[in-house]
C-alpha cells in the first residue's frame, strides 16, 4: 500500500480544506460540499437544490452564462453540481496545472452566482422536465420513492424535488436561499490528487473570506413505519426496492455490517446473485447497497422483473436477508474481506473516489480514516464478530415500495 | 510505461502495458464478435454467449467460478457490443496471475444445456428491462432504422422471439466459429510481469485450435428515414438520431471525436446553447462512435412530447448554420481541453487504460500510448474538422422518435 499523507487545515471562517496528495497522476480532482441539501430547504421548496445546482452555472462574478460555460470549458474541467440529502456538492476534475483558475472560477459561482431572473425561469423548467422524465426510468424512481418512504422525513425528501413544490417554486425565495449556501462553518472542501496544499490553502483563505452567517436550518426529523407502498404503471417490469435499518457509519458495527452488505451482494457469488440471478433465473438486475446518512442509515436493495416472477423475487431476497443470522461461512467472510480491501486500493488510485471518500468521512465521522486504519479493520472481521453484530442488528423490518403493472404481499 | 507484444503460433495476441507505480493491474480477452456477426436466426447468441462463459467449464460449475472470482477479490465483468465481447477484471497486482488463469480456462466453457435453459430467463429479463428504459429502446430502435440491412443493424441483446427460439446447439456452433485463438487479443495493463502472463498463456492457451474468421466490414450510409413511434406508457419523447461517420481504422476519427464533443457534450456545446440551456430538452447529446469499417455519430434529445417539432426544427437549424459557417477556434479549443482531461482522468487507474489499449489493437493492430493519443489530439486543426462537416454532412440523418403520441 502507498504511503498516505492527508492535509487538514481549517480557514480562519470556519471552512474545512481537506486534502490527500496523489504524486504520480497528472490530474486532481475537488469538491465543496455546500450546506444547502434537500433536507435543509425550507417547506414548499423541495427541489429547488436542483434548480440552483444549474443556476450557479448560469452566470457568476464577472462573467455571463456563456462566459462562465466557456471559462470553465477553456480549462477541459469536468464538473457536476447537485443536491444530495445533507448537502448541495460541486465537484471538478482536471488537469492538475488549472487547478488555480479552476478553483477561482468555483469560489464566484459560490460567492457571486448572478441569479438573474429569466435564467432562474430556465433552470426551474428544466429541473420540472427532468423530473418528468423521471416516470421514464422505472428502477430509479422506485428508488427515490423507497428512500422517501424508509427515511424519516425531511431525509427521504427526493433531491429532484417534487412537481408542485417546482411548479410553484418562486424566484426571490430561491435567490435567497442560493445566497446562504455558502455559510462557512458548515463548508466542506476536498481534494485528491498532484496539487500543492500550501497554494491551495493561501488561495482559499483569499478567496473565500467570508464571515459566518446562520445558513439554512434543518428541522426535527418525524421517524416513518416499516411500510409497503405500491405505484401502478404500464411497462414490462414490476420494480421492487427494499430498505431495512442499519448502523451508522460511526457505529462499532459499521465494518461488519459492509461485511454482511458484501456477502449479501458484494460480488457474482454473493447470495442476492446467487439465489435470486443465478440458481432461479429470477432477474437481471439484484443488488444491495449499505446507505449512511449522518444519523439515520439502511441496507437498500433493489431488483426488477417481469410481473409473474415479482412475489416469488421478493420472498426470496427477503428470505436472504433473514436468514444471514443463522450463519455465516469462514469462506464467505474471507471472500468479504479480500473484496472490500481491493475495492479500498482501487479507490485510493482514483482523484474523484478518493476526494469523496475523505469528504463524507469528515461529514459522517469528523474525522478522515487512513487507508491502513480501514485495512486493519476489515483484517479483523471474524465470523464471531460477524455474527454477533448481526445478532444485534438483524434484518428484520422491511419498507417495500413497488412500481409496475403488479402487486406483491409481504 | 512500457509496452509488449507477443503471439502464440495459433494466432493468440497477448499485449502489455507496463506500469509499475500502478497499485493495481487489469487485464481481459477482446472477443472480435458481436452482434454484426449473427444472423437474425440467432440474434444476440453473443451477448447470451459471454452470460453463459461464467457459467463455467467441464471442471468448474459457475458457483466455483464465481467464488474463485471473488476469493481474489477481483472486480471483474463483459460486455458485449456490435462487434466486440470483452471479459474483463482488475486486481491487485498479487492475484494477477490466478485470475488471468481462471479467464483462460472459461475462455473454453462447458456451455452445458441446463445452465442455458435458466440463464435464458435471465436474458429474457434483461430485454424486459432495457424495454423500460427509453433512453436505451430508442437507440436499439433507431440503430435498426439507420442500418436497415447491413449486419450492424442487430441488437445486442436479440428478441425475445430470437432469444426464445435460440437452441444450445446453435451457441456451441457459433462459439466455435467466432472464439477461436486468432480472433482473440488478451491484453494486460498496470503492475505486472509480462513474461510470466506469455508463458501462463502458453500453457493454458496453446492448445486452442486456430480458425478462419470473417466478417463483413463494409460501409454504409444509411436509410436517412425518419419515424415516430408511439407508446403510451411514456412521459417523455426520446429522439435518436445517426449520421454517417468515419471508421475506427480512419485516422480522421480524433477529429470526428472533437466534433461530436463540440455538437453535443452535455455542456457548453453547441446542443447546449439551442436546447439545454433555454430549456427546449432536458438532455441532448452527441458522440462519434467509430466502429470496424462504418461509424456513426449519434444523438440522444429528450425533451417535452409537445415541443418535437420545434426541437427538431432548432435542430436542423443547428447543422445548417455549422455547414454554412464552420466551428470558432475557441470550440475546437474547448474540446480538445475537455478530451485531454478526460483521457487524464481515465487512465489514473489500470482498468481505465485497458479498453483502449485492447481496442486500438484489435483495430488497428496498433500500440498508441497516452501521450500519442494527446499529440494527436492536439494536432487536430479546424480545417481537418471543416473538412469533416463537409463530407461527412452530420445534418443529414436517420432519425427515431419514441415518446407518447403519434406525432
Amino acid at each position: 500500500m502507498m504511503t498516505q499523507k492527508t492535509d487538514i487545515y481549517q480557514l480562519k471562517n470556519g471552512m474545512i480544506l481537506l486534502g490527500e496528495r496523489l504524486e504520480h497522476v497528472l490530474s486532481a480532482s475537488f469538491q465543496f460540499l455546500l450546506p444547502a441539501g434537500a433536507s435543509l430547504l425550507p417547506e414548499g421548496c423541495c427541489g429547488a437544490g436542483t434548480v440552483i445546482a444549474d443556476w450557479l452555472f448560469r452566470g457568476a462574478g464577472p462573467r455571463s452564462s456563456r462566459e462562465l460555460i466557456q471559462a470553465l470549458d477553456r480549462l477541459g474541467i469536468h464538473r457536476n453540481a447537485s443536491p444530495s440529502i445533507h448537502h448541495l456538492s460541486l465537484s471538478a476534475s482536471l488537469e492538475a496545472g488549472n487547478l488555480s483558475e479552476a478553483l477561482d472560477l468555483c469560489a464566484d459561482m459560490i460567492l457571486r452566482p448572478r441569479l438573474a431572473a429569466d435564467q432562474f425561469e430556465l433552470s426551474r423548467q428544466l429541473a420540472v422536465s427532468e423530473l418528468q422524465g423521471l416516470d421514464d426510468d422505472p428502477r430509479q424512481k422506485a428508488m427515490i420513492l423507497l428512500y422517501e418512504n424508509f427515511y424519516p422525513d425531511p431525509l427521504g425528501r427526493p433531491a429532484v424535488g417534487k412537481l408542485d413544490d417546482l411548479k410553484g417554486l418562486p424566484f426571490e425565495r430561491t435567490a435567497d436561499i442560493a445566497r446562504k449556501i455558502f455559510n462557512p462553518s458548515d463548508v466542506i472542501f476536498s481534494i485528491c490528487g498532484n496539487y500543492d496544499f500550501e497554494a491551495v490553502k493561501d488561495q482559499l483563505e483569499k478567496t473565500f473570506d467570508r464571515p459566518p452567517h446562520g445558513g439554512l436550518s434543518a428541522q426535527p426529523p418525524v421517524m416513518k413505519e416499516k411500510s409497503y407502498r405500491h405505484f401502478p404503471t404500464g411497462g414490462a417490469q414490476v420494480h421492487i426496492g427494499i430498505m431495512t435499518p442499519a448502523p451508522l457509519a460511526a457505529s462499532d458495527a459499521y465494518y461488519e455490517m459492509a461485511a454482511a452488505v458484501s456477502i449479501l451482494s458484494g460480488s457474482m457469488s454473493s447470495r442476492l446473485f446467487t439465489e435470486v440471478r443465478e440458481k432461479r433465473g429470477l432477474c437481471y438486475a439484484v443488488g444491495a447497497n449499505y446507505k449512511t446518512l449522518k444519523a439515520h442509515a439502511g441496507i437498500a436493495c433493489y431488483a426488477g422483473t417481469t410481473p409473474d416472477k415479482a412475489q416469488q423475487t421478493l420472498d426470496v431476497i427477503l428470505d436472504q436477508f433473514r436468514i444471514l443470522k443463522n450463519g455465516i461461512s469462514d469462506d464467505e467472510i474471507q471472500r468479504a474481506k479480500v473484496g472490500l480491501k481491493t475495492s479500498l486500493i482501487m479507490q485510493s488510485e482514483s482523484t474523484y473516489a478518493r476526494s469523496s471518500g475523505i469528504a463524507a468521512d469528515h461529514f459522517l465521522l469528523g474525522r478522515i480514516r487512513t487507508l491502513d486504519e480501514i485495512r486493519e479493520k476489515i483484517e479483523s472481521l471474524s465470523v464471531d464478530s460477524m455474527q454477533e453484530c448481526l445478532r444485534r442488528h438483524p434484518f428484520e423490518d422491511f419498507t417495500v415500495v413497488t412500481l409496475g403493472p403488479k402487486t406483491v404481499t409481504l | 510505461m512500457n509496452f509488449e507484444h507477443r503471439q502464440l503460433d495459433n494466432g493468440l495476441t497477448i499485449i502489455g502495458e507496463v506500469n509499475p507505480n500502478a497499485q493495481s493491474t487489469a487485464v481481459g480477452f477482446f472477443v472480435r464478435t458481436g452482434a454484426r456477426d449473427e444472423t437474425p436466426e440467432i440474434n444476440g447468441v453473443s451477448h447470451f454467449l459471454e452470460h453463459m462463459l461464467f457459467k463455467g467449464t467441464e471442471t468448474l460449475s459457475a458457483l466455483e467460478v464465481n467464488n474463485a472470482f471473488d476469493r481474489l477479490g477481483a472486480k471483474f465483468n463483459a460486455f458485449t457490443s456490435e462487434e466486440n465481447t470483452v471479459f474483463y477484471a482488475a486486481v491487485l497486482p498479487e492475484y494477477l496471475m490466478d485470475v488471468s488463469s481462471l479467464w483462460m480456462q472459461l475462455m473454453r466453457p462447458s456451455l452445458r444445456n441446463d445452465d442455458f435453459t435458466i440463464e435464458k430467463n435471465v436474458i429474457l429479463e434483461e430485454i424486459a428491462m432495457y424495454k423500460d428504459l427509453p433512453q436505451f429502446e430508442v437507440m436499439d430502435q433507431a440503430r435498426a432504422l439507420h442500418f436497415g440491412s447491413h449486419p450492424c443493424s442487430y441488437s445486442v441483446l436479440g428478441t425475445n422471439e430470437s432469444i426464445s427460439s435460440l437452441t444450445a446447439d446453435q451457441m456451441r456452433e457459433y462459439f466455435a466459429r467466432r472464439y477461436a485463438p486468432n480472433n482473440i487479443t488478451l491484453a494486460c495493463c498496470g503492475n505486472f510481469d509480462f513474461d510470466n502472463l506469455c508463458r501462463l498463456s502458453d500453457q493454458r492457451c496453446s492448445g486452442w485450435k486456430a480458425m478462419e474468421t470473417v466478417r463483413n466490414v463494409e460501409d454504409t450510409s444509411g436509410t436517412f428515414k425518419s419515424q415516430h413511434v408511439a407508446n403510451e406508457n411514456l412521459v417523455r419523447q426520446h429522439i435518436c438520431l445517426l449520421s454517417p461517420a468515419v471508421s475506427m481504422q480512419d485516422p480522421r476519427r480524433y477529429a470526428a471525436s472533437l466534433l461530436g464533443e463540440i455538437i453535443g457534450d452535455d455542456s457548453g456545446s453547441r446542443y447546449y446553447w439551442a436546447l439545454t440551456e433555454p430549456a427546449l430538452a432536458e438532455v441532448a447529446s452527441m458522440q462519434c462512435e467509430s466502429m470496424d469499417g462504418t461509424g456513426v455519430f449519434y444523438s440522444y434529445i429528450c425533451c417535452d412530447p409537445d415541443n418535437t417539432s420545434r426541437v427538431l426544427g432548432v435542430v436542423q437549424e443547428l447543422f445548417e448554420e455549422l455547414r454554412n459557417n464552420g466551428i470558432s477556434e475557441a470550440e475546437l479549443e474547448a474540446a480538445r481541453n475537455k478530451t485531454l482531461s478526460a483521457l487524464t482522468i481515465k487512465c489514473e487507474q489500470p482498468m481505465g487504460r485497458l479498453v483502449s489499449l485492447g481496442f486500438n489493437w484489435v483495430y488497428n493492430h496498433q500500440y498508441r500510448s497516452v501521450k500519442e493519443d494527446v499529440d494527436v489530439v492536439h494536432a487536430v486543426t479546424l480545417d481537418k474538422i471543416s473538412n469533416l462537416i463537409e463530407t461527412l454532412n452530420p445534418g443529414k440523418f436517420t432519425m427515431l422518435s419514441l415518446g407518447p403520441k403519434t406525432i
